[in-house]
């Protein structure tokens, strides 16, 4: 048995459209130029690249940045975003993510850009069908009995984050 | 490089638009059958010869309008410690020394043990992160210029007299002040009665030979008042030029 976790990299820039997405840009943003400058004072850096490449410390950002996505992350519901199954349904359930800075400028917010890494849980990889992933939620109570599963399509910016064989 | 970012924004399109993936429904004639490999076909993201599957679901859940953790007004997140009461009045040294209404005032410190709150590095995060994030905290001033916080009492570690950090910025995020706020020393002071918790006050560093208040701490010095029965209150004021 296959026992795999997926991982999501949901990436927001500029042309975020959907309020959700919007909301998160927008505020991680104002967060970040809150927070850099923290580490901009007295310096000539504006981009995130600079800070993470002069002044070690400020690779806390990505962290100190994530405190203004949690509340839209709990709204989410554990529910990963976008990524659907076969009748078209989101189903990948998280319960870890890590929000990351790709880029950003404290003097141009058309430079900000995001990521959100969503992390599932255990998932059994039983089958392959076509091009599809067949995978259900694992619970090891339920071994031996019937299985409700999903079929899903590996899309861009999906990863089999981990995989484990068990005998 | 103008055509390289505006092909960067088609593959992400690809992921997040509702629009693109809407061009590719399942009841609609896939528009493209290639048998292996991804192309990209106007937009549209088309992996091993079939198209994803549009969302078929009830729409929601509606996103609303959350702040970021930081903002609440009691910071202790369960940490153990004597209760700090933190009030910090602002005025604008650029207006007469009046209230200062609007402005964001960030403060964190250290716990008891002198440890700030991590940050989480690269590791995976777990969802909770106000337990991440604690002793800090961020509120926005009232028409008093005045913000309060509950908190504990800040332990202390080497080379450093007791402090709480204060970042002052103006309602659009831009900063305004970075400062600290210095607490008063000696016999019959909260710090001597705090006594440092289980550390005590042995290689404690005083204001006078801090690298930060040893320039001078005046205006960076708050009133202490309180025990450690019923717990201790701060009360500074700032000029800041907003």
């Amino acid at each position: 048995m296959r026992i795999i976790t997926l991982s999501y990299r949901k990436i927001i820039d500029i042309t975020a459209q959907k309020p959700w997405e919007k909301l998160v840009y927008d505020d991680s943003y104002l967060e970040f130029k809150i927070q850099a400058q923290n580490f901009t004072i007295g310096t000539d850096h504006t981009t995130y690249a600079q800070l993470i490449q002069n002044i070690p410390a400020a690779k806390k950002l990505g962290g100190m940045v994530s405190a203004s996505v949690s509340g839209y992350i709990q709204q989410l519901n554990n529910i990963v975003p976008d990524i659907l199954n076969n009748l078209g349904r989101r189903f990948i359930k998280f319960d870890k993510y890590q929000f990351e800075i790709i880029n950003s400028d404290i003097l141009d917010i058309g430079k900000h850009q995001v990521a959100i890494n969503f992390f599932s849980g255990p998932m059994i990889w039983h089958d392959t069908v076509d091009n599809m992933l067949l995978v259900s939620e694992y619970r090891a109570a339920h071994a031996g009995n019937e299985t409700l599963t999903y079929l899903f399509t590996i899309q861009p910016y999906v990863n089999i984050h981990s995989l484990k064989n068990t005998y | 490089m103008e055509r390289k970012s505006f092909l960067k924004s088609l593959m992400i399109g690809a992921v997040t638009s509702s629009i693109v993936a809407e061009a590719c429904q399942k009841d609609s004639i896939a528009t493209s059958t290639s048998s292996s490999g991804s192309t990209t076909t106007g937009g549209t993201s088309v992996i091993n010869g079939s198209c994803s599957v549009a969302p078929t679901e009830t729409e929601g859940p509606f996103p609303t309008k959350s702040p970021a953790s930081y903002v609440r007004s009691d910071i202790t997140d369960g940490r153990t410690g004597y209760k700090l009461a933190v009030n910090i009045f602002l005025v604008n040294s650029n207006n007469s020394c009046n209230a200062l209404p609007g402005a964001l005032v960030d403060i964190w410190h250290c716990d008891a043990q002198g440890n700030y709150s991590e940050y989480g590095g690269s590791g995976l995060q777990s969802t909770n992160y106000t337990s991440v994030h604690f002793l800090r905290g961020r509120q926005t001033t009232d028409s008093n210029g005045a913000v309060a916080f509950t908190s504990i009492f800040p332990g202390w570690y080497s080379g450093r007299a007791t402090h709480i950090h204060v970042h002052v910025y103006n309602s659009s995020g831009t900063s305004l002040k970075v400062t600290q706020i210095a607490f008063p020393e000696g016999s019959g002071t909260a710090v001597a009665a705090v006594n440092g918790y289980s550390k005590g006050l042995s290689g404690y560093t005083y204001n006078a030979s801090d690298n930060v208040f040893g320039d001078g701490y005046a205006l960076e010095l708050a009133t202490v008042t309180g025990n450690t029965t019923d717990g201790f209150v701060l009360n500074i004021t700032f000029a800041v030029p907003a």
